[in-house]
């Protein structure tokens, strides 16, 4: 038999996970450089804007990005599987289509009609999942085909857009958007759990880890027993159940659904998810970035708009400031070569 | 021990002096010293993550030194860039194959070096001269258009060598590690074309893990141990006492490995862990059928192209079968998917280290309980404490350095790697353990406590089917051993009753079966 | 010593015919439903209609170029590989400011060249913040892209505007030995892009850099030079696409960015299932410009419902990349 291998005692290069003080002061401001941008906007916005901290413009600007939010997320969860979704907008329209049509021509009860809306969005997700897992299409190509062709459909059953409005809507059905639990309001409460849920998901439970895992390297989560197909079922499936709450919630605040709406989202909720991503050490999609993501989203939109700027000057500035706080807070961090080892 | 003479007559085409390099965390290499004669072949052995892989990066300008000196030819290099290392003529065959996927074989050969016409880059000219260099000089018959991704890792392997050789211009070349993906006979030719080299009066480093080979080919061997030199031997002059294989471990570990190979007693037992029928793919498999009983540790050997890698990507569900039938346990398993492999109760440690085997950007703890997640969690919930102290534990046993489970797995050293990948599945419950070359790239300490761990699992009832290029570990570690030979197992032989010569006889199809 | 020979595979396979086909299932499909269109109505083949389709592609076809050399030198992976969605943006500015500049009466050269400028300015501002700031392309680009169209905006005021200009009239409505002008210029950038691309040295290292990032390291390549230069060049086709663009529309119409991004990114991405080894490529994404416009047109020439005509268009697109990506599965 052979001797046990020698103890680590005798290696003079074992490691040491505690480097310099310094060093770690670096990482972390090159991990928080963002958060430390978005407070300087805070700052900078309460100093020129006086109602900027008024506490009803904090309750607003949450209220106003919490449908940003419920896309942001699914679009992390979709991220971290290795793909994206660029039909979220088509399955924000059918939750809200759906939902009002049930009401309107159906009469059902506002739970069943947010049920219907629910299983609208999880419909589409369900044709984003059989095209990349069943006929093995990019996720890109098979949601931007999805984007085509659910786009479509919303034409030609509005006559090339019209707007559903529904006026008689039920007031439990209006307070997903305007009602309160507890003094918050709905939609806070809504975006809030269903963050909750993600960050459980995503970050805490085993399914995340073999999300994440299927996201960095698929064949090795698979050679792992992992159910690769299985989860992207999921994810793409839950991601557009989820995105389809926020076209509810719009439907439900609007009293009308307007179609091909849900495409505005889209952009801002890539944004979103990537500047989170930008922001954890590994470059991953995490929940926390993409709520500082939509968070600053928000801040400088509304900031820009309480200081009563000229309308075309302020979308000017709201990319001038994204490109900004981007360039401001991420450059030197140690650059994307030097972790590249071979 | 210190054996400094250098060849008569030469000077150095290599001297690197006091070398350190350290990377957040860990000390890489300690003014570390290497010198390689004109003219000679040199060794380089070293446990895993000594710093041997490090050390030619820094030659080849990928990392930078802390500090040391480094001399090609005898004149200093001031900044070392891959650009300029190239122009003095030194070739790297790096650990880790890096090829573009879609690229064909003739363009990777010719990646950097591109040859051009008069309209652009000349394509057939590279083509040819790819394919005619990978047949005379390294003896594969390929394909200049064949598609990187379309090619199994050895024959990758032959496109990287190529590609390192092929202008002719190289004065010093290193190979690292280069035999850990080719079979036998693939070794032989490679062994002859180092061989021209040497009589081409060209210098070579060679670093590997296999000591026989170190012995077989190289004049001077350097030992690393723990990022620095602990000695440098001749392993050509006879001078006494002679240097033997058993004196290169004993610097290298610093201890006696008396026997690699564990003694086993295998007791028979009547059930059978795996059983294949028939196996056929409509491709590479003719009707292939092989039993693995519980207990039982069984080989399985072959050259590129034998159907080996097929079979092994068969039984666990990542191609597609014709016809046959597989037996887990006795009981029928749907092999098509691996998911369902596993449940059925087979675990699968990959040949392709890079693609199958580690999440690289993850830890090596969440590496470790990748295939086990449910064991560390309630509910879903994942137990982060439970996973981390499996991740340690699972490091302790097969020794991965440097130890620190929350470490990403991207930075370990080739062969720590493969011990991360091995620790995922010797923490599992699998009744079937199908090992694709388990110890490539393993040092000799490390791997005699894989071989002592896979003992184990047989004697605790699981069975074996051990895949491996090398008919030493086959003859040292296995019951029975089977030869496939184009899609058919054409031998299947107890292993004490046969040899090294006719192993490697049959795999090449230069024997019949006894 | 014992050579080993390895099978002659892959290509030499069973039937070479077959393969063939298969390798072109997607091209072939096409085909067909030009021959049923062809049948459907007469005036789909008059060169007429062709060269119609031509010219209403060529801005889309050029962009579509562009973002095949980002995608090239990136690589394809969408969410940490190359891409540059602030192309449309960047082209859109262009033309505003070519617009603006001629309705105030400026000379044709200098308004071009003013524009040109602020148009490469784009491409540099994405290499920066991809090569210099670090961000992942689709971040940097994503960025880049809500900046230009709020300057666009912001600078044009957001309205609508006419050019009656001579040489924009020429380009809209001119040919070339009867090869519209748009088409012409789209030639152009294939030409150019693709003998870039596809086959010099440094074509050849800028697409090593983006299918296999440290296998162009260890070759001696720095992937990010390659990348900063992918974003300029792709900033060029932009310029050219400004031309073509402010031709087609006569001037600026605001909002046509959004529709130009999807249809560049559809031409692109569907255009990697006509190369044979379905990867992203400068004739594939023009190609597919091209082939994606004329099936819009042949629906429209059958009567098919107009709304309808996106859904059509997007099964059938599937159709094509799931044959592609179905082909590419069976040869594992
Ligand atoms: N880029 C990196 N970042 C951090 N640590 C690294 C990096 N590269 C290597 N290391 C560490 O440096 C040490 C030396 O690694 P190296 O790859 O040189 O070992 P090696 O001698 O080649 O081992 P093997 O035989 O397993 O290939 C290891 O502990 C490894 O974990
Ligand atoms: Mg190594």
């Amino acid at each position: 038999m052979t001797s046990t291998p020698p103890s680590s005692a005798d290696t003079p290069t074992a490691v040491t996970t505690r480097s310099g003080w310094g060093r770690r002061l670096v990482d972390s401001l090159s991990r928080y450089g963002f958060v430390i941008v978005f407070f300087a906007f805070v700052v900078f916005f309460a100093v020129r804007a006086d109602a900027f901290l008024n506490p009803s413009n904090l309750v607003n600007i949450l209220e106003g990005n919490a449908v940003l939010l419920i896309a942001a997320l699914a679009m992390t969860l979709v991220v971290a599987s290795g793909g994206i979704d660029l039909s979220i907008g088509i399955a924000i329209d059918f939750g809200g289509w759906f939902a009002i049509i049930a009401m309107r021509d159906y009469n059902l009860t506002w739970a069943s009609a947010l049920l219907v809306g629910l299983l609208a969005g999880a419909a589409v997700g369900t044709l984003n999942a059989a095209l990349v897992v069943r006929l093995k299409i990019s996720p890109f190509l098979a949601t931007l085909g999805t984007f085509f062709i659910g786009s479509s459909v919303q034409q030609i059953y509005t006559s090339g857009g019209g707007q559903v409005p529904f006026r008689e809507m039920s007031e439990s059905f209006r307070s997903l958007s305007t009602g309160a639990v507890l003094g918050i309001p709905t939609e806070i409460v809504l975006a809030g759990t269903v963050g909750l849920l993600y960050f459980v998901l995503l970050e805490r439970s085993v399914h995340g880890k073999r999300i994440h895992a299927i996201g960095l390297q698929r064949s090795v989560a698979s050679v792992s027993g992992i159910r690769v197909s299985g989860y992207l079922v999921f994810v793409f499936i839950f991601a557009s159940a989820t995105v389809a709450l926020s076209g509810i919630i719009l439907t439900a605040g609007l009293r009308q659904f307007t179609p091909l709406s849900g495409f505005s989202y889209l952009l801002d909720s890539i944004a979103a998810v990537f500047i989170g991503a930008s922001m954890h050490p590994q470059r991953r999609p995490n929940v926390a970035g993409t709520l500082v993501g939509v968070l600053f989203l928000g801040v400088v939109s509304n900031g820009l708009n309480l200081m009563g700027l000229d309308f075309n000057l302020r979308d000017a500035l709201e990319g001038i400031i994204l490109v900004g706080a981007l360039a401001l807070a991420f450059t030197n961090r140690n650059n994307r070569a030097a972790e590249v080892s071979i | 021990m210190k054996a400094t003479s250098l060849l008569e007559g030469a000077g150095s085409a290599l001297e690197m002096e006091t070398v350190s390099k350290t990377f957040p965390g860990v000390r890489a290499l300690d003014r570390a010293n290497l010198s390689v004669s004109r003219g000679e072949v040199h060794g380089l052995v070293g446990e895993n993550g000594a710093g041997k892989s490090t050390i030619i990066k820094i030659l080849a300008g990928v990392y930078r030194a802390d500090a040391g000196k480094v001399n090609v030819d005898g004149a200093p290099l001031e900044k070392i860039d891959p650009a300029s290392v190239h122009r003095l003529g030194v070739r790297f065959i790096h650990q880790e194959i890096s090829l573009v996927p879609h690229f064909s074989v003739a363009e990777s050969v010719f990646l950097g070096q591109e040859q051009t016409g008069k309209f652009g880059t000349a394509k057939r000219l590279m083509r040819q001269r790819a394919e005619a260099f990978l047949t005379e000089t390294l003896g594969v018959e390929l394909d200049g258009r064949a598609l990187v991704r379309d090619l199994s890792v050895a024959e990758r392997k032959l496109v990287q060598i190529a590609r390192a050789l092929i202008d002719g211009q190289a004065k010093l070349v290193v190979f690292d590690e280069p035999t850990a993906v080719l079979a036998a006979a693939e070794v032989q030719t490679l062994f002859a074309a180092i061989d021209a080299l040497r009589q081409a009066g060209k210098s070579m480093l060679y670093v590997s893990h296999y000591l026989n080979e170190i012995h077989q080919i190289c004049d001077r061997v350097t030992v690393f141990r723990n990022g620095t030199d602990v000695g440098v031997m001749n392993l050509r002059q006879s001078q006494e006492p002679q240097v033997g294989v058993p004196e290169i471990i004993r610097l290298m570990v610093g201890r006696d490995i008396d026997d690699l190979y564990p003694q086993r007693q295998h007791t028979k037992r009547k059930q059978k862990a795996l059983e294949v029928t028939d196996l056929d793919d409509g491709q590479r498999l003719r009707g292939v059928s092989l039993t693995v009983g519980a207990g039982e540790v069984v080989g399985l050997t072959g050259i590129i192209g034998s159907g080996r890698a097929e079979l092994v990507d068969s039984l666990y569900g990542l191609r597609k079968i014709r016809s046959g039938q597989i037996l887990v346990n006795e009981e029928p398993a749907k092999a098509n998917s691996p998911a369902r492999a596993v449940r059925s109760g087979l675990a699968l440690v990959p040949r392709d280290r890079r693609n199958d085997g580690l999440v690289l950007d993850m830890t090596v703890a969440d590496n470790v309980n990748l295939a086990t997640l449910e064991e560390v969690s309630t509910l879903g919930w994942l137990n982060r404490a439970a996973a981390s102290r499996r991740g340690d534990e699972s490091m302790e046993r097969l020794d991965v350095r440097p130890r620190g489970s929350q470490a990403v797995s991207r930075l370990l050293s080739g062969g720590n790697q493969q011990k991360v990948v091995l620790g995922r599945w010797l923490a599992s419950q699998a009744r079937v353990y199908v090992l694709d070359d388990p110890t490539v790239g393993v040092d000799v300490g490390a791997r005699s406590e894989i071989y002592r761990l896979i003992a184990d699992l047989a004697q605790a009832g699981a069975g074996v089917l051990m895949c491996s290029n090398d008919p030493a570990e086959l003859l040292g570690m296995c019951d029975r051993i089977l030869v496939i030979v184009r899609g058919r197992i054409i031998a299947d032989i107890v292993a004490a009753e046969t040899d090294l010569e006719q192993l490697t006889a049959l795999a090449t199809g230069g024997a019949e079966a006894t | 010593m014992t050579a080993t020979t390895v099978e002659t595979r892959r290509f030499a396979a069973a039937a070479p015919a077959l393969r063939l086909l298969l390798a072109r299932f997607p091209l072939l499909v096409f085909a067909l439903l030009f021959v049923y269109m062809a049948l459907g109505s007469e005036f789909f083949l008059e060169w007429r209609n062709i060269s119609s389709i031509l010219r209403q592609s060529a801005p889309d076809a050029i962009l579509a170029a562009g973002l095949a050399v980002v995608v090239t030198a990136g690589g394809d992976d969408i969410v940490s590989g190359g891409i540059d969605i602030s192309l449309p943006a960047a082209a859109t500015l262009g033309v505003g400011i070519l617009s603006d500049q001629l309705v105030n009466g400026r000379p044709f050269v200098l308004a071009m060249l003013l524009a040109a400028a602020a148009v490469v300015a784009v491409g540099l501002l994405n290499a920066v913040l991809v090569v210099k700031v670090g961000l992942t392309p689709l971040l940097a680009t994503l960025a880049s892209w809500v900046a230009v169209i709020g300057t666009t905006k912001w600078v044009i005021n957001n309205r609508r505007i006419t050019v009656d200009h001579q040489f924009i009239s020429n380009v809209r409505d001119g040919t070339v030995l009867n090869v519209p002008i748009p088409a012409v210029f789209a030639l152009a950038v294939l030409i150019v892009f693709s003998f870039w691309i596809h086959r010099t040295r440094f074509g050849h290292r800028l697409q090593a850099s983006g299918g296999n990032r440290s296998a162009a390291e260890i070759s001696g390549l720095n992937p990010d030079y390659f990348l900063a230069r992918s974003f300029v060049m792709a900033s060029l086709a932009a310029v050219v696409a400004t031309l073509v663009l402010t031709a087609r529309s006569s001037g600026l119409s605001p909002g046509i960015e959004e529709r130009l991004l999807l249809d560049m990114v559809l031409a692109t991405f569907v255009g990697a299932a006509f190369s044979f080894r379905r990867v992203v490529t400068v004739p594939g994404a023009m190609l597919g410009a091209v082939l994606v416009k004329a099936l819009g047109s042949g629906f429209q020439l059958l009567n098919v419902d107009i709304f309808k005509v996106g859904m059509v268009k997007g099964v059938l697109i599937l159709i094509v990349v799931a044959s592609a990506a179905l082909e590419a599965g069976q040869r594992r």
